[in-house]
């Protein structure tokens, strides 16, 4: 694989250069080396070579990212599981993978269950980094994302999906990464974004600097642009909605790019940022797990480039050898200025969600295009294209939220809350905005008030933190639509939580 | 103010914030020992105590803040 073969030869070739700054420690691309060679010595010494798709414990280290490249270069698959999750989902996650190795850098593993990998007590090898010859259809990565079910959703990715993202960022003339460029991966890596924020400095024997579990990390994030003088920062909006409050005291010639994405940037707190930001292309990307991070991006300036819908900046045009396509609810194309779902095609596509039918034959379907069959992804995002070509964001057309970059379906919450309670009442979830405009989670529940505490506890076995309610309401009767509806709007109302 | 009442007005912020008060602050206390403390709620107490006291924190102070202590200290400064 292409993509693989030049991840060999820039660590190689930036040997002396910092790969990696994790709490104030730096480590060079020749640690990185070693790592990543004493990590495949022991994956090909004791795993067997059918067995592809690997768990991966994704601590705050070297070994967890060496841990990544080391299977690339074995043509195997890494199947992230947070350790701050809980171990109830995680061996979930493995279990709809039938892994049986699990990758560990943990003081001591958890998953005894599991052949363990402990990457912090693996003796010295030779470096060897020249990767295996692999074909493109097989898997890199698989990364869980919430589901409707209260199962979590697998989306496999392929070597020649992440192949296809290399190709379109290398083809983008205003984003070049240099060695000397210091990035931000404030990124937990079960979160696809993770992936753009390792790959690309990896690629350019560029430094990335993280955020240790249990810092604030917005002020973490400051910290590191000020005193490290950070140069590319890739984020999501709702990391400016906190700082937004400090803005007058943060001035940062230093960063060259800022990239939004997982999230609506809005126009008001994009110009304020660029204010703090004198020297810096900002770009707002748009893409979904299933089409390998990034699809697109606007290519946003205070002055020149502020087109928005809303108040919500304009996600642009495609990126190269991407398609996208607006269709009405039979997959027709609409017409320009027309709002409609956002479908994706092109070499970014996942092959689909993981042993899952029915879910696959709601979500893809192919349309002739000049003679071609073209596989397209529905992002259950709602968008429209206007007469310049560019693309602006809507809004949702399902119940999916975002919460601090996180796709969390409301169904996955309600699921886990009424599977607890031993009282039959209705449960809804929804997302409220604190005065900073961040979404949190809320829980409406119609009935007179009664301990809660017991359903919250069983729930944070079942799902990560993001996916907590924050807030709890008792109401005696939920108020509806006429048509009969549960009004969500009104309910939320009752979460005054400024 | 003093300190005691300085402590007292920090830990009502931090109920309403969190919305439990399973916990007891002391100078050592830094979010690993407090339920739900972390960074989403983190900024969101900031601006709480902010409102009580009527101040308004430097983003260079709020950056090296590790504990209770760093913050009743901060507070102090500012009142």
């Amino acid at each position: 694989m292409k993509f693989v073969t030049q991840l060999q030869e820039s660590i190689e070739k930036h040997f002396n250069e910092n790969v990696l700054c994790i709490n104030g420690v730096f480590y060079t691309y020749q640690d990185f080396a070693t790592e990543i060679s004493k990590i495949r010595f022991a994956i090909t010494s004791s795993i067997e070579e059918s067995e592809k798709l690997i768990g991966l414990v994704t601590n705050d280290d070297l070994q967890t990212y060496a841990s990544i490249i080391a299977l690339w270069l074995e043509g195997k698959a890494y199947v992230p599981v947070n350790p701050s999750s809980p171990i109830e989902r995680n061996t979930k996650v493995f279990e709809l993978t039938e892994t049986k190795y699990v990758i560990d850098s943990s003081e001591s593993s958890i998953y005894q269950d599991y052949q363990v990998i402990a990457t912090r007590t693996l003796k010295n090898t030779d470096i060897n980094l020249v990767p295996k010859e692999t074909s493109g259809d097989q898997l890199a990565y698989i990364l869980f994302t919430s589901g409707t079910t209260g199962l979590p959703k697998g989306v496999p990715i392929t070597f020649n999906n992440v192949q296809g993202l290399v190709n379109a960022i290398d083809a983008e003339p205003t984003f070049n990464l240099e060695s000397s460029d210091r990035c931000l991966q404030m990124f937990e890596l079960t979160f696809d974004f993770s992936v753009v924020t390792y790959l690309f400095p990896l690629l350019a024997g560029a430094c990335m600097y993280t955020i240790p579990k249990g810092a604030i990390k917005y002020f973490y994030i400051f910290k590191l642009i000020k005193e490290q003088r950070l140069t590319v920062l890739t984020m999501v909006p709702s990391i400016i909605n906190y700082l937004r409050p400090y803005f007058s005291e943060i001035n940062a010639p230093d960063v060259r790019y800022c990239s939004f994405g997982g999230g609506a940037l809005h126009h008001d707190i994009a110009k304020e940022w660029s204010d703090c930001l004198p020297n810096c292309k900002i770009f707002n990307y748009y893409g979904p797990t299933e089409f390998t991070v990034y699809s697109g991006f606007y290519p946003y300036h205070k002055e020149t480039a502020t087109k928005n819908h809303n108040g919500i900046i304009a996600i642009g045009t495609p990126q190269k050898d991407t398609r996208y396509l607006v269709v009405d609810e039979n997959n027709e194309e609409v017409q320009l200025e027309v709002t409609g779902e956002l479908c994706l095609g092109g070499p970014q596509i996942t092959p689909g969600y993981w042993k899952n039918d029915e879910k696959n034959a709601k979500s893809f379907f192919t349309r002739k295009e000049n003679g071609e069959e073209i596989r397209y992804y529905k992002t259950g995002d709602l968008c429209f294209k206007d007469q310049d070509g560019d693309f602006l964001y809507v809004g949702r057309a399902d119940f999916q939220v975002k919460i601090r970059g996180y796709r969390v379906e409301l169904a996955e919450i309600e699921f886990h809350a009424k599977a607890k309670s031993d009282k039959k009442v209705n449960m809804v979830a929804i997302d409220v905005y604190n005065k900073l405009g961040n979404a949190e989670l809320g829980l409406a529940i119609e009935s007179e008030e009664f301990e809660i505490d017991e359903v919250l506890e069983y729930m944070k076995t079942k799902m990560p933190d993001y996916m907590i309610p924050a807030h709890v309401r008792f109401i005696p009767e939920f108020p509806h639509s006429i048509n009969g509806k549960i009004n969500r709007k009104e309910l939320r109302t009752h979460f005054d939580i400024n | 103010m003093n300190r005691e009442e300085i402590l007292s007005k920090v830990t009502e912020a931090f109920v309403s914030v969190l919305e439990h008060s399973n916990f007891e602050l002391s100078d050592e206390t830094t979010a690993n020992d407090v339920d739900g403390w972390e960074s989403v709620t983190h900024m969101m107490i900031i601006s709480e105590v902010e409102k009580k006291f009527n101040i308004k924190f430097k983003l260079m102070d709020l950056m090296n803040m590790n504990n209770v202590g760093d913050l009743l200290k901060t507070i102090e400064s500012e009142l």
